[in-house]
């Protein structure tokens, strides 16, 4: 309990730090010419896409460990980086149209990128209904479309580069202008760490929460064996 | 019978192409751009959208932490209780 004491205080202090030090450094990121002040949005959109990326990579692994090993440890490592798939897959879906409304004129566009992220969504979302209302067979189930949130993802990755889209493309960051950099990299290195936080804080209450099951068939048994 | 449904369908028809006609000009104009001058140019405020998007992250991002943090209190909380009522209970067998 204590360890989860300091992991709070550090997402705080991730926090503070993404309020205080990221938005300065962005602020002092030069403008882009054709976009204006709106393209600011990128700093976190983009990073929230990557964790968005990571979370269904490691709930993918932690559902194959569950299938094919029954590791119940990658069970719940699953379950908690499902959670973090839709909340940061929520943040870039948000933040998208807010960036495209103003560059693009539109709220949305039902192109291969903006669709098949909205489709990664509603698999992860998917994923934690069927693990919630699924039953008996709920974890199995959910474990098998994490599976095919997985193989959306390079579909994701790739569309704008395989596909004519309005949305730009992946060698946007490699060939990002070099005052911009320091804006963009400490933005995804503060969402990482919180990201890493969030996980960390979500294992820990699925593992709270296993345990206490535990105990509860303990004392079923045990509280039976008294009276 | 058939012959007043077939003259009635011939008096529609010659209705129906009378009025394409009659409207080809206005469609056909309505192809063509024109200039229009002393428009108001749409203009968004930037500052809105990109605080509407930074905002938006963090506060998912707290709303997340405070449901992780209560349900752990509530974890915790049940925990306490059940192991409350063991001791109750008696010693383990």
């Amino acid at each position: 309990m204590r360890s989860l004491g300091t992991a709070f205080v550090a997402t705080a202090i991730a926090v503070a730090v993404g309020f205080l030090i990221v938005p300065t450094l962005i602020v002092g990121a030069p403008l882009e010419p054709v976009m204006g002040l709106v393209q600011k949005i990128f700093y976190f959109h983009v990073p929230c896409a990557t964790m968005l990326f990571l979370s269904t990579f490691v709930c993918a692994g932690g559902s194959v460990a569950y299938l094919f090993r029954g590791s119940e440890r990658g069970d719940r490592l699953a379950a908690s980086a499902g959670e973090l798939a839709v909340l940061f897959g929520l943040c870039t879906l948000v933040t998208g149209p807010l960036w495209g409304r103003k560059a693009w004129g539109v709220w949305w566009q039902w192109d291969a990128r903006l669709t098949s992220a909205l489709l990664l969504e509603l698999i992860m979302i998917a994923y934690l209904l069927a693990r919630r209302y699924g039953g008996p067979a709920g974890r199995k189930l959910s474990a098998a479309l994490a599976l095919f949130a997985a193989i959306d993802v390079p579909l994701v990755y790739k569309s704008v580069d395989i596909w004519r889209t309005v949305h730009p493309k992946t060698t946007v960051v490699p060939t990002l202008d070099p005052r911009m950099r320091p804006a963009f990299w400490s933005a995804f290195l503060l969402m990482l760490l919180v990201w890493s936080l969030l996980l960390a804080l979500r294992v820990r209450l699925e593992a709270a929460r296993a345990e206490l099951a535990a105990l509860e068939l303990d004392a079923e048994d045990i509280l039976e064996a008294a009276s | 019978m058939k012959r007043k449904i077939r003259s009635s369908a011939r008096a529609l028809l010659a209705g129906a192409l009378a009025l394409l006609c009659w409207l080809a000009p206005t469609l056909a104009a309505a192809q063509e751009f024109q200039k229009v001058s002393g428009a108001v140019r749409e203009e968004l405020p930037a500052g809105r959208f990109v605080a509407a998007a930074y905002g938006f992250i963090w506060i998912a991002v707290l709303l997340y932490v405070v449901s992780i943090a209560r349900g752990l209190g509530r974890v915790r909380k049940d925990l306490g209780d059940l192991k409350s009522k063991l001791d109750r209970a008696g010693p383990r067998p």
